[in-house]
């Protein structure tokens, strides 16, 4: 094929594959048509709404491991949810027990009804990160943002919500022996389930001082 | 010589015997793993290391090795969900990109391959080892994934975007069609081109190939370059799959695609290996790695089996080549 003919075809391709890739905006237009997203306003508006009011359909903790013991696939698809399909996901839990240590970073508690030999959990206290909140909750749905960073603020307000909200009254009160009141979330790996380790997120937390 | 001959066609099949000999273990030990479901989703999941897989074939027949296809399968999969979610904003223009999805696959895959490229400019340029010249990039391409994503997933990638992993084509999932297109190319450029000839004479001898006249450094920033491309078709896969640009997808790829390569019987020194082989090994991998989960085995287990079966495959292939 001579050497003119090649390189017509060549830029032909490359002009519609290009016409067919991007496309071009006013960045003011695209901004005005989705107004600046408050993702502190939302987050707000979920934790009063929608978070708060769903703690009463979460799981108790102390079912949700047996169940997870003897019908793990039920549990899973009966209380958790996550993005996507992956084998990470989330659940909405609540329980009681008696405070067993408190350190810097966390207060391990001793479920309350849980069987002998079942390990303590971990309420998290100073490092509030991830998106299990968020995802626990199922009441979030990634489709209605239009960019995943907005998706994602969301979450970090929710964080930030539990840090200044939830987490510096309990932990400035809490002690060694106090009964607590929980409701929060928690991560499992489906495929790789570890139930002697949990991390509760806290959404609520009651100290009921002996 | 009759020794010899069945000691030949035993080394030629003993992957495809190895496979049967899986299957049939795992089909006796779990219900679960002759189901219907069960052998597609493990088909699905194998496309990727299979693309994968395919490019570092070429590059480890050239004698060389890439530990970076792991990681340049995460920032391919995330630029492709971050052009396509987010586009790009230019305040300074008042301008904003918008990417279809054509032009996010697109812009993933030149990723890839530019990233190849630099990796076959660096290993020629420089003669730098293949090993750390790839093993330098495992780290930048890991570290810009981060940058770009900020350290949070990308997902919500829509419904077109999904069917690349998660669509059926007559009857069969889409990444296995796309795995099967690049099979082929594969093959085609191995075995019928003149760069396929020139990729395993590099392999054989790089010095006589090059006294032959072979351009060795141009063959091999190609053979380096498909092999990102190809990541790149891995990450775009995988991140269909998920509907989520994870930062930390494709972690120890590299070494079930380096396991493929091997238990496919490529030789690790180059000059010696095929396509065909290396789907096998994938095949086994792919397998191996459901099965392990099928049966509950923990997941510090499967390393060490995984890692057991490549180093039996190392063996192998030393043995076969000492006998040829």
């Amino acid at each position: 094929m001579p050497k003119p003919i090649r390189y017509l075809l060549f830029a032909v391709v490359f002009a519609l594959l290009a016409y067919n890739s991007v496309y071009f905006r006013k960045l003011d237009e695209v901004k005005a048509g989705a107004a600046a997203f408050d993702a502190a306003g939302y987050a707000e508006d979920f934790w009063g709404k929608k978070l708060i009011p769903g703690l009463s359909k979460a799981v108790d903790l102390n079912a949700l491991t047996a169940q997870l013991k003897t019908e793990k696939d039920k549990a899973f698809e009966q209380y958790s949810h996550a993005l996507g399909i992956g084998n990470i996901r989330y659940f909405l839990v609540k329980g009681q027990g008696i405070v067993a240590d408190v350190s810097e970073n966390e207060v391990s508690v001793k479920l309350i009804g849980a069987g002998e030999g079942a390990g303590n959990v971990r309420i998290a206290t100073e490092y509030i990160f991830g998106n299990a909140v968020r995802d626990a909750s199922g009441a979030i749905d990634i489709n209605a943002f239009t960019n995943s960073m907005d998706f994602n603020n969301v979450s970090a307000e929710i964080n930030e919500l539990i840090r200044e909200k939830v987490v510096p009254p309990f932990k400035s009160k809490v002690k060694k022996g106090d009964r607590v009141t929980f409701h929060g979330a928690i991560e499992l790996n489906r495929e790789h389930l570890q139930l002697n380790n949990i991390e509760i997120i806290p959404v609520s937390l009651q100290i009921e001082q002996p | 010589m009759p020794i010899a001959y069945s000691r030949k066609n035993f080394a030629r099949f003993q992957s495809l015997i190895a496979l049967f000999l899986l299957c049939l273990a795992l089909s006796v030990l779990s219900d679960k793993f002759l189901s219907f479901s069960n052998l597609w989703n493990v088909m699905r999941q194998i496309s990727v290391n299979i693309c994968i897989s395919v490019g570092m074939t070429l590059i480890v027949l050239t004698a060389g090795i890439d530990l970076s296809v792991g990681s340049v399968l995460a920032l391919c999969g995330a630029i492709t969900a971050g052009l396509l979610k987010n586009g790009i904003e230019l305040p300074s223009q008042n301008l904003y990109i918008g990417f279809t999805v054509l032009g996010a696959i697109l812009a993933g895959g030149l990723t890839g391959s530019a990233l190849g490229a630099f990796n076959g400019w660096a290993i020629t340029r420089f003669n730098v080892p293949p090993f750390v010249a790839t093993l330098a990039m495992l780290t930048v391409a890991r570290g810009l994934t981060m940058l770009w994503t900020g350290g949070f997933p990308i997902s919500g990638l829509g419904d077109t975007f999904l069917f690349i992993g998660t669509g059926w084509f007559l009857g069969i999932p889409v990444p296995v069609w796309i795995s099967i297109v690049v099979v082929a190319l594969a093959v085609f450029l191995t075995d019928k081109t003149r760069i396929g000839r020139y990729i395993y004479a590099i392999g054989g001898n790089e010095s006589a190939s090059r006294l032959s006249g072979i351009n060795v450094n141009r063959v091999k920033i190609i053979v380096y370059t498909i092999a990102g491309a190809l990541a790149a078709v891995g990450g775009i896969m995988v991140t269909s799959r998920l509907d989520s640009a994870q930062p930390n997808a494709g972690i120890s790829y590299e070494l079930d695609s380096i396991a493929a390569v091997v238990i496919g019987g490529t030789s690790l020194s180059g000059g010696r290996g095929s396509i065909l082989g290396t789907v096998q090994g994938a095949i086994i991998i792919g397998v191996l790695n459901n099965g392990l989960v099928l049966l509950n085995v923990s997941p510090f287990w499967q390393q060490v089996v995984k890692g057991l079966v490549i180093l039996l495959a190392v063996i192998i292939d030393k043995s076969n080549g000492k006998n040829e």
